[in-house]
């Protein structure tokens, strides 16, 4: 199974916060796709994401992270 | 008990927390807080709970605000003299997060009222500055079951302690007699000053947090002495008293997050 998020527009950490509580109701091996805008978003959501466990994979702006 | 989007940017700061999650912060939304007394140590312990999100936050005092007051009580503004504590807390407290229910009570915790005062509270903070409340505070959460906050302030010390009736050492456990009378100086006489104060009752808050989350262990079965207004910090344990006539008898509470 796989979910969206759109946070174009929406600033650290917020974004982070988003992403964070969706993957939170996500099952274990479930994949999330999280869109963001470049820059600090794009460097920051990953680094988050792989220090909490997840497994993560960058396509354009696109972050693809599988819930650990 | 999920949270909504004005929700989620409030509390932002604290759910990027590695520590903190969505399931800590509807916990804490479903949560019941008392906060006994709104001084020097109840102004900021309230202040954090109530900005922290914990759905409902009763505050009780039962005296009015004086001059004296302000130098430390920042709940507490010049135009409220005369008015009563817990009528002038909870007014700024439903500015700061209008999301949160907050009561006001503007009584006095005595023997006869303080188990109907904090019954049905996940916690229970105490920033009292008499030692008779404390036990009467203590004696009520034990036998309510009621997680409590003890706190103390006297110069540039301080004490916290956490206590989880019926698993923890409580109050009278680690303190089974008060001080004789004059030993100790009242609070009004040895002088208090406010961010010292403000330390203790913040560590309070994080404590109750820690209580009502499970988001990280707090102070049970020891005592967090303060010293030099916050700069020199010392753990010294504690365990429950056998025959404890506050908490030996009290089962221990369903198991909290």
């Amino acid at each position: 199974m796989s979910s969206a998020l759109d946070l174009t527009g929406v600033p650290c950490p917020l974004n982070w916060v988003r992403t964070k509580l969706a993957l939170e109701r996500m099952r274990a091996g479930e994949e999330l796709r999280v869109l963001l805008d470049p820059g600090e978003p794009l460097a920051s959501v990953p680094r988050s994401a792989r220090e909490d466990g997840h497994e993560v994979r960058v396509e354009g702006t696109t972050v693809v992270i599988v819930r650990r | 008990m999920s949270l909504n989007e004005e929700e989620i940017e409030r509390y932002s700061r604290q759910l990027a927390l590695p520590e903190w999650s969505g399931e800590a912060q509807e916990r804490l939304k479903s949560a019941s807080a008392i906060v006994i007394g709104l001084g020097a140590l109840g102004s900021p312990a309230a202040t954090y709970l109530v900005a922290a999100g914990v759905g409902r936050v009763g505050v009780v005092d039962p005296d009015p605000v004086e001059l004296s007051n302000l130098s430390r009580q920042p709940l507490h503004f010049t135009p409220d003299i005369e008015q009563g504590k817990a009528e002038s807390a909870a007014a700024k407290l439903s500015f700061i997060n209008p999301n949160v229910q907050v009561d006001p009570y503007p009584a006095r915790v005595e023997e006869d009222n303080a188990e109907a005062i904090v019954m049905g509270a996940d916690v229970v903070v105490d920033c009292t500055d008499s030692f008779e409340t404390r036990y009467v505070v203590n004696d009520a959460c034990c036998a309510q079951r009621v997680p409590l906050v003890e706190g103390g302030v006297l110069g540039l010390s301080g004490q916290v302690m956490s206590i989880r009736p019926g698993e923890s050492a409580c109050y009278r456990c680690a303190f089974p007699t008060a001080p004789p009378e004059g030993s100790v100086p009242a609070c009004r006489d040895a002088g208090v000053l406010g961010p010292v104060a403000g330390v203790v009752g913040s560590i309070q808050a994080l404590e109750a947090l820690k209580l009502l989350t499970g988001f990280a262990e707090p102070l049970t079965d020891r005592i967090l002495q303060i010293d030099e207004g916050g700069i020199a910090r010392t753990l010294v344990r504690t365990s429950r008293l056998e025959g404890c006539p506050a908490c030996a008898r009290v089962p221990a509470a369903p198991q909290s997050p």
